[in-house]
């Protein structure tokens, strides 16, 4: 009898990329192959409700352990800033977060890898671990997040929440990001050719995998590239959602048969409690139900108004497909939901890729940005009324929808992951 | 539809899900007759009200009428997940859930009296008084000093969940190793029959509803069963109370698959009489549906957290 063919996955310690990588594991499962998970120390129990086996890497023990309070607080100040202002405060020390965790794993990877024998690794993440280009197998990397994460002179600097049109503004973020980075740049390509690797190019953290690439980017925000990508190598997925439990709707005290407005900020955007008790304020008044994911947070807030149902955990896609409007941070797993389900998006980033994805969402139409902090009860009530009642953008939005059901992202990242073996 | 003809409706659907429940004990499989008398007698009602029960399942498919009278049944009860109720619910159903959902949100405190609850929901004072009757019986609220009555906030709270398996991680495993155990062999043959019968579903057809009520049974079925009358209260308490009351948990259907396949191995376990066996299994299987997801993750995101204060 053939063994089933062992599929590591090894996705960064965030939501989005998990679950991105559930969806295709799901697919690979129904294939006849066994996908497991490695997973960052902390980050377990996600995959083994989806009935994954799990294989957390083990803490070093040198890790200092952070003040949660702290944490938040210095999080929350920076999550106020410009992209280009958060260069400094925010995404330098997350790089240099990221290569600590990659240097730290790499060891306890190696060994795991060995143990495990997988046929191929599939890395989700947005840096380099040499164990997994050293493991003898071939290897996948899949791009969970915005297109920008490939750079190209056609495509706005990465994390840049630029216009698709080459402006001053590209150059001016492009040079402050490239000089913040370079202490973190230096230290991950010195671990590179300690590792044997090759120095990746300025800015640059990961390679593209010789065997293969899986970009969720839909075709509604892709970029014209200058450079196409090599098409034998690199895959576009058209999104890839996962197979989720059903989500029966709660019965709601008012408003019972009103659209509903799904807000989620992914669990970092939870955090913001005032935020989103102002916006709850806010939805009090409007003539709709909302489903706001507090995260953790849910005792913090004391009196929920009759028309909003607060969760703290829950299947989103199961959710968004009954929506008829989602209020994300444009974190790019929620927004391919969004588009996948064909629902208009209110995106108020606040770091990272979520720039990238509201500039793209009002450039091509298929929902509004709105600055997270910047906005007055009026102007977050004219945006979602406009949103809510905007059908030409519904009909785009459908016939989009259409297609990214039709092309199964999840199923083609399988297929073409097996096809490797 | 009034009151009182939806009170009697409902009474008749309970009668006909215990119909099925019979009928599902007993092993009893499509084609057989269901007979009347027996019915009425084993359910300790006439037979007038057994025959609208099962006029309701003819209404549904459930059973055909015979020509010569009587009824047979059209399905294999032991893979129907449940009879619901399809009269609109009464004004105390209604009240019940809002009361429920409305502490939940912090729109009412858990101190509350008749008064207080007619003003919110605009409603009769025998409607709100049935309403908080119903959430006594299922431990959900009990009467205070004066005219107060006082909603049980933790089992509805946040961490409720949480704390649920927490408790029945002490209490389930240890019921089945009291020395009273006794097994109930018809009722664990018939749970394994409709356990067989999610085993054949795939992660597509899975019967999320069947589930439940096999989950629901098989727990009962081990409270019930644990020889000790005040285990056996506890934890039929519990069960009730948090089938009425707790938040889903928005289990993937492969989860649930897994979790079907560990009831089956710890009946089994019953079944050969190794219950340490049993009990071990359902320490895995508590532990395995508690979820260990991170409570907050993301790029940059330190893996540990020291709380300070």
């Amino acid at each position: 009898m053939t063994q089933p063919k062992v599929i590591a996955f090894f996705p960064e310690a965030s939501y989005g990329a998990a679950l991105n990588c559930v969806g295709i594991a799901q697919q690979l499962r129904s294939l006849g192959a066994r996908p497991v998970f490695i997973c960052h120390p902390g980050f377990r129990g996600v995959f083994a409700e989806y009935g994954f086996p799990e294989y957390p890497l083990p803490s070093s023990g040198n890790e200092s352990q952070t003040d949660w309070t702290d944490f938040i607080n210095r999080h929350q100040d920076a999550f106020r800033q410009t992209p280009l202002e958060q260069i400094k405060s925010y995404v330098a020390p997350t790089w240099d977060a990221i290569v600590d965790t990659a240097i730290a794993a790499e060891e306890p990877l190696r060994q795991l890898l060995a143990q495990l024998k997988p046929d191929i690794i599939a890395l989700d993440n947005v840096v380099m671990f040499p164990a997994i280009a050293n493991a003898g197998v071939p290897w996948v990397r899949i791009v969970s997040c915005a297109e920008t994460e490939l750079p190209d002179v056609a495509v706005p600097p990465y994390l840049s929440g630029c216009g698709g049109t080459p402006e001053n503004d590209w150059s001016l973020f492009a040079e402050k990001y490239r000089q913040a980075v370079a202490p973190a740049h230096r230290r991950m390509n010195a671990f590179l050719i300690e590792c044997g690797l090759k120095a990746r190019p300025p800015g640059e953290f990961l390679e593209s995998s010789p065997f293969l690439n899986l970009l969720l980017s839909p075709d509604a925000v892709r970029f014209e590239r200058d450079q196409p990508l090599d098409p034998k190598t690199h895959v576009y997925l058209n999104g890839c959602v996962r197979q989720e439990a059903a989500y029966a709707l709660p019965a709601f005290a008012a408003h019972q048969d009103a659209p509903l407005v799904l807000t989620s900020f992914g669990s970092l955007g939870a955090m913001d409690v005032v935020l989103i008790k102002r916006m709850i304020d806010v939805f009090a008044v409007l003539p709709y139900r909302f489903i706001v994911n507090v995260g953790p947070w849910r005792d913090d807030y004391a009196r929920v108004p009759d028309n909003v149902f607060l969760e703290s955990w829950f299947p989103q896609p199961s959710i968004v497909a009954q929506s008829s409007l989602f209020i994300h941070h444009g974190g790019n797993n929620s927004f391919c939901e969004a588009l996948y389900y064909g629902v208009p998006s209110l995106i108020m980033s606040y770091c990272w890729d979520g720039h990238d994805n509201a500039r793209r969402a009002q450039d091509v139409g298929v929902g509004q940005r709105i600055d997270r902090y910047q906005w007055t009860d009026a102007a977050l009530a004219a945006a979602i009324a406009d949103l809510l009642s905007d059908q030409a953008m519904r009909n785009r939005l459908e016939a989009n929808s259409a297609t990214m059901k039709q092309s199964n992202g999840a199923a083609v990242a399988a297929r073409a992951i097996l096809d490797l073996v | 539809m009034d009151a009182e003809t939806k009170k009697v409706k409902h009474r008749h659907v309970e009668l006909a899900q215990k119909i099925l429940d019979i009928a599902t004990e007993r092993g009893m499989t499509r084609g057989e007759r269901l007979p009347e008398q027996a019915l009425a007698s084993r359910c300790n009602v006439s037979r007038t009200p057994i025959r609208k029960a099962l006029q309701i399942l003819a209404d549904r498919l459930i059973v055909t009428a015979e020509p010569e009278g009587g009824y047979l049944l059209a399905i294999d009860p032991a893979s129907f997940p449940g009879l619901e109720d399809e009269a609109r619910p009464t004004e105390e159903t209604e009240l019940y859930n809002a009361i429920l959902r409305d502490l939940s949100a912090g729109r009412i405190a858990d101190s509350q009296t008749v008064a207080s609850l007619q003003r919110r929901y605009d409603a009769s004072r025998s409607a709100v008084q049935n309403a908080l009757i119903k959430l006594s019986e299922d431990n959900l609220a009990e009467r205070a000093p004066g005219q107060q009555w006082l909603i049980k906030q933790f089992a509805i709270g946040g961490d409720a969940v949480a704390k649920s398996l927490e408790f029945r991680l002490s209490c389930e495993p240890l019921a089945l190793t009291l020395p009273g155990f006794h097994r109930d062999g018809p009722a664990i043959t018939s749970l394994r029959h409709s356990m067989d019968i999610l085993r054949g579903m795939n992660e597509t057809n899975f019967d999320q509803k069947l589930f439940e009520r096999t989950d629901f049974d098989f727990h009962m079925l081990i409270a019930r069963s644990c020889g000790n009358p005040f285990m056996s209260e506890a934890l039929v308490s519990h069960h009730r109370r948090r089938r009425s009351s707790q938040p889903p948990v928005h289990v993937n259907a492969y989860r649930l698959m897994q979790s079907n396949a560990e009831h089956m191995q710890i009946l089994e376990q019953i079944e050969r009489g190794q219950m340490d066996l049993a009990s071990d299994l359902m320490r895995v299987h508590i532990q395995l549906s508690h979820s260990q997801r991170p409570r907050l993750a993301g790029r940059g995101v330190p893996p540990i957290f020291r709380v300070v204060g």
